[in-house]
């Protein structure tokens, strides 16, 4: 009943040619078709699957051992931990964020809050997308000649955050911009209202309303410096004894690190293992920061929920 | 509060707001600049003749770079073979056809598999792709077929994500008028939906290219390495950004200088992009 008239609408559409007969060749087209696309999902989520398992499966025990996290790293001899590379990690993410978030943050409210859309808007997203753009080993040996050499900094900390900073622009320029975005305009125009000028308008009102956006952005990029190593090795280091103190330290992040075991760890009898194990710790630390920022946005987004409710 | 004085410091906070957006068109300048001067002596005292030969011998003064560029062709073109089909099938499966509790699962999943360290994934490659494709072909393992592997499964996030909001950039009502012409869903897809985000699938596509074309160290834990043309696909060569990570370290004067204008073939390859996907987003808007 329904079908036919289906067809009946069909063969008006068509201009009055008879509706098309091989209705169950399509419909057989159809269930192969859903099936293609959900294996293809499926292949894509096993390969995720495949990874995790695998580089826990060979590093977990390692990574998860006390004497390795906090061992010292050897050059010569088997039994080494990676201590100075976790802390170079992370200290190298606090050294690019503490650089990289004033910067993008200003960027980000100068685009949404002062700029008009016209030539400069447009010329600063285009220097944005083009640096997203940029292959990270180019940001590699770009900060090797710029930080390491011409500035005088030489393998250091400084010269890798100073480095990722230009990296992660893009993105935290992008993930800044839209939690100030995503602030209603009625905030706005209430402050306005009241008398606040633009500048007071953003420092109480919609600055405090975007920090739970701008930390997740902050987080997630925290998890790529932390995973980045092309654009390290040659700027910060790959291999270290002691745990970097000073800025214009070398360090050697864990990725970097993993790298070097690959290239000349071969003189470590055990560097399949401390590779895998750091590879298990990397791994691990990188999910738990993606754990991290959906907490975030998660609690926030409960809170203005309830707010919404008293509003 | 003094009025002049909240105009003026406004005015103050505007100029460092606009000095701090800047920094990312300074930013973008300074590397086209330095990677630009830092390869003119390959360019000039190498010239064209001896760059664009296929023999690489530092020792010899022989600076073709033909092969890694051929490996960067290959490699990518590997890659998005096998990440083209599974991103397209995944969005496609997001916008269409999940049930709601299976796509939050594969979204969040392509969100950790975006954000999976490449040095992570490499090691994948090394300790259990190469290996693998070692027994199964009776070769070094290493490689084109390596390499385009991994570069498919780390440029699948970049796809997926794209072509997901392109998909879902599709009014609904033109699925709702061709499924009321009685099509079927795959129909529907096929002649409808695919037609009409084509723009957007295209983008994320060059995006998921950019990607394969970037990425260093996954590759050069896979594919060998040689600076020779690769035999098959399991023989090792090498690609443009692999060659620089390699060989960046332990180089000096010309060798450096080839080294960068590798990396200067690699920004106008990257920069072409940021202006074919400019040109494939500018026009058309849905008619609703």
């Amino acid at each position: 009943m329904n079908g036919t008239r289906v067809e009946a609408l069909s063969a008006g559409y068509a201009g009055g040619r008879p509706a098309p007969r091989h209705e169950t060749k399509s419909k057989m087209q159809d269930s192969v078709a859903t099936i293609v696309v959900w294996s293809l999902a499926m292949l894509g989520l096993s390969a995720l699957g495949v990874i995790i398992v695998a580089i826990l499966w060979r590093g977990l025990a390692t990574a998860l051992n006390p004497a390795f996290i906090f061992g010292e790293p050897q050059a010569m001899k088997a039994g080494g931990g990676i201590w100075p590379m976790i802390v170079s990690s992370f200290y190298l993410a606090a050294l690019t964020i503490v650089i990289s978030l004033p910067i993008g943050v200003g960027a980000a409210i100068y685009m949404a809050e002062f700029a008009k859309e016209g030539k400069i808007t447009k010329l600063v997203r285009f220097g944005a997308d083009s640096l997203s753009t940029v292959p990270s080993i180019v940001y590699g040996i770009f900060g090797m000649m710029l930080f390491v050499v011409y500035f005088g900094f030489g393998y250091s900390l400084i010269a890798g955050a100073l480095t990722l900073t230009i990296l992660n622009l893009p993105t935290v320029m992008r993930t800044s911009e839209e939690a100030l975005k995503a602030v209603p305009d009625s905030y706005r125009e209430a402050s306005m209202g009241l008398g606040a000028n633009r500048w007071y308008t953003v420092k109480k009102v919609i600055l405090p309303c975007a920090v739970p956006g701008i930390t997740t952005g902050a987080i997630l990029t925290i998890g790529r410096i932390i995973g980045e190593s092309a654009a390290i090795i040659y700027t910060v280091g790959i291999f270290v004894k002691k745990i970097p103190l000073s800025p214009l330290a070398p360090g050697a992040p864990m990725s970097a690190n993993i790298w070097h075991m690959y290239t000349e760890g071969a003189l470590v009898p055990d560097w399949l293992r401390v590779a895998s194990g750091e590879a298990a710790f990397l791994l691990l630390v990188v999910l738990a920061l993606n754990l991290l920022a959906r907490l975030v946005s998660w609690l926030y987004r409960r809170k203005t929920r309830t707010s919404d409710r008293f509003a | 509060m003094d009025k002049s004085s909240s105009i003026s410091r406004e005015w103050i906070v505007k100029k460092i707001l606009f000095v701090l957006a800047m920094m990312a068109v300074l930013g973008i300048v300074l590397i086209i600049v330095l990677v630009t001067k830092e390869s003119i002596p390959a360019l000039t005292k190498v010239g064209p003749f001896n760059l664009f030969s296929t023999t690489w011998n530092p020792k010899t003064g022989d600076y073709g770079i033909v092969v890694f560029i051929v490996g960067t062709l290959l490699t990518t073109l590997g890659g998005l073979l096998i990440a083209v089909p599974l991103a397209l099938g995944t969005a496609l499966f997001l916008t269409q056809m999940a049930p709601q509790r299976m796509g939050t699962l594969v979204t969040r999943g392509v969100e950790i598999l975006a954000g999976i360290p490449s040095i992570v994934i490499g090691w994948i490659g090394f300790t259990l792709l190469v290996p693998l494709l070692a027994a199964l072909t009776r070769s070094a393992g290493t490689g084109i077929l390596a390499a385009s592997i991994i570069l498919g499964i780390m440029s699948m996030p970049t796809i997926t994500s794209i072509a997901r909001d392109a998909l879902e950039t599709v009014p609904s009502s033109y699925k709702q008028a061709s499924i009321g012409l009685g099509a079927t869903r795959w129909q529907t897809i096929w002649h409808v939906i695919l037609p009409a985000a084509r723009p957007g699938l295209l983008v994320a596509v060059i995006l998921g290219m950019g990607r394969a074309i970037g990425e260093t160290v996954a590759v050069a834990l896979v594919i060998g390495p040689a600076t020779t043309f690769p035999k098959s696909l399991t023989t090792p060569t090498h690609t443009l950004t692999t060659k620089i990570l390699m060989e960046m370290g332990e180089s000096s004067g010309l060798q450096r200088s080839v080294l960068f204008a590798m990396a200067f073939a690699l920004l106008l390859l990257s920069m072409g992009m940021i202006l074919t996907v400019r040109l494939a987003t500018r026009k058309k808007e849905f008619a609703r």
